[in-house]
């Protein structure tokens, strides 16, 4: 589909497709925060904070898929920050109440640290550089096959090894 | 880990084909999702984690050498630096009166200080570290163990001068740090130029490189190193490249308090990247993974081994 929607487009697409989002919210694990999710969405299109989008259905959806991913971090940070407050009230650093701050802000330092030293070791050389014009720089999977000079079953294959790399780190660092 | 999980894959291949502008089948991902509750959990999980990577990844700073397809900006995090004083500098009174009036400050393994001198100029001393400081020659001061970061304020007229075991560092305006180990010394710039022994090899260090020089030799080996990494132990991290265990163990029992062996095996293996100094503090076993090595408790230490 070619054809550009303007907002009351998204609004309309979302009115006849109501069910359907949030039968897509259900699946998606949004249990009871399914209709919140879904009144949020309306917000975000019937303020206008969107420009015109070639596809108001994929919009949508894709809108509440990165809901649930933003409010999924966000518990798993909440979880992360309680379990600091725990190890800091323990005893260990007695004396420093900003410590959870400074932690977080450590911590997300030595994720950067992490991810790139994972990227960078990723083999062949070529899977670390498409993860990061995909998701970095924001190149379409088509365009950076073309970049690339590869199929794009092989960007997605390579894209699936990252993600499986990244999300074994973050494992491992929530595991500590 | 759970490498050959199918819905760990699956998931994996379902955040690859979302995460395109153009995916469209969103049907199809509702049905897989609906087939079992655990699908919706997997995904979360991996998407999550890369959006985490993806977000890290922006922050971080690239070194010279990244040859990246393309030039990208590159948002650099700083840690305000009351925040990380809050948290590192714990103060002791390591100060003595030595022969003539020369103060020497000392810090604990552990511990930091930053040390403000008359002309505005800052000496931040790292844990397990000494220098000596003169009153009446403000612009003189020794480095006898450890490390330090130096901010000075520069003098056209008279240079700061900082004697290094038999070595001398005369700065041109700058931020530096010296490091001052059992075998070698080491200078880093981050701003302006240090003079390593204007009277002997007179090597200029600038911004981005690291001199080091083995101690009793007059030879001297340059490096580069990302500016950030000068003095990067006031924000509680220390970066190894190429260590020996032995020399990573060293390293984290003066920055941590906490007491570090390497096995007798290990010693000489060689380890690199980069850790937090106070999540280390707090379970020193977390090293583990971090630098792919095996730590475990033994007495009233921990020795970490080669995996």
């Amino acid at each position: 589909m070619t054809v550009q929607a303007s907002s009351s487009g998204l609004e309309a697409a979302f009115l006849e497709n109501r069910e359907r989002l949030l039968r897509f919210l259900v699946a998606r694990g949004a249990g009871e925060e399914a209709e919140d999710v879904l009144q949020e969405i309306w917000l975000k299109i019937s303020e206008r904070r969107t420009g015109p989008v070639a596809s108001p259905l994929s919009y949508l959806f894709r809108t509440a898929d990165l809901l649930l991913i933003d409010r999924y971090r966000a518990r798993r940070q909440a979880e992360r920050r309680d379990r600091a407050w725990s190890e800091v009230n323990s005893g260990a650093t007695l004396g420093v109440s900003d410590a959870p701050l400074a932690d977080r802000q450590l911590a997300s330092r030595q994720l950067a640290l992490l991810v790139k030293k994972l990227l960078d070791d990723l083999e062949p050389p070529r899977v670390g550089e498409i993860f990061r014009r995909h998701r970095i720089d924001g190149l379409t999977q088509r365009q950076i096959a073309a970049e690339f000079g590869v199929s794009l079953s092989t960007v997605e294959s390579d894209l699936r090894r990252a993600y499986k790399a990244l999300a074994d780190l973050r494992e491992q660092l929530d595991e500590v | 880990m759970q490498h050959d999980d199918p819905i760990r894959e699956q998931a994996a291949q379902w955040a690859v084909r979302t995460g395109d502008p153009g995916f469209a089948d969103w049907d199809a991902f509702t049905d897989w999702l609906e087939q079992d509750p655990a699908h919706a959990e997997a995904y979360d999980r991996v998407a999550a984690a890369v959006a985490d990577a993806a977000d890290a990844e922006r922050d971080v700073v690239l070194p010279a050498n990244d040859a990246g397809p393309a030039a990208r900006p590159l948002v650099r995090r700083w840690i305000p630096t009351a925040v990380a004083a809050v948290l590192l500098i714990v103060v002791t009174f390591g100060l003595w009166w030595g022969q003539g009036g020369v103060q020497t400050y000392e810090t604990a393994p552990g511990e930091t200080r930053l040390i403000a001198l008359e002309d505005g100029s800052t000496i931040d001393l790292a844990a397990d570290s000494r220098i000596a400081l003169d009153p009446d020659k403000p612009r003189l001061a020794k480095l006898e163990h450890g490390r330090a970061l130096f901010t000075i304020v520069h003098d056209e007229g008279d240079p700061f001068v900082l004697d290094v075991g038999a070595d001398r560092v005369v700065d041109a305006g700058t931020v530096f740090e010296v490091r001052l180990g059992a075998e070698e010394l080491a200078v880093g710039v981050s701003e302006g130029l240090v003079i390593f022994n204007p009277a002997g090899q007179n090597v200029r260090v600038q911004p981005g490189q690291l001199l080091e020089s083995p101690l009793g030799s007059k030879n001297v080996t340059m490096h580069d190193i990302p500016l950030e990494q000068v003095g990067e132990w006031r924000e509680g991290r220390i970066t190894f490249e190429r260590a020996s265990i032995a020399e990573l163990a060293a390293e984290l029992t003066s920055m941590s308090g906490v007491t570090f062996r390497a096995a007798p095996a290990s010693g000489r293996n060689e380890v690199s990247g980069s850790v937090l100094i106070d999540p280390i503090r707090a379970d020193p076993a977390s090293l583990g993974p971090l630098l792919g090595v095996s730590v475990r408790k033994a007495g009233d230490g921990w020795l970490i081994e080669a995996r």
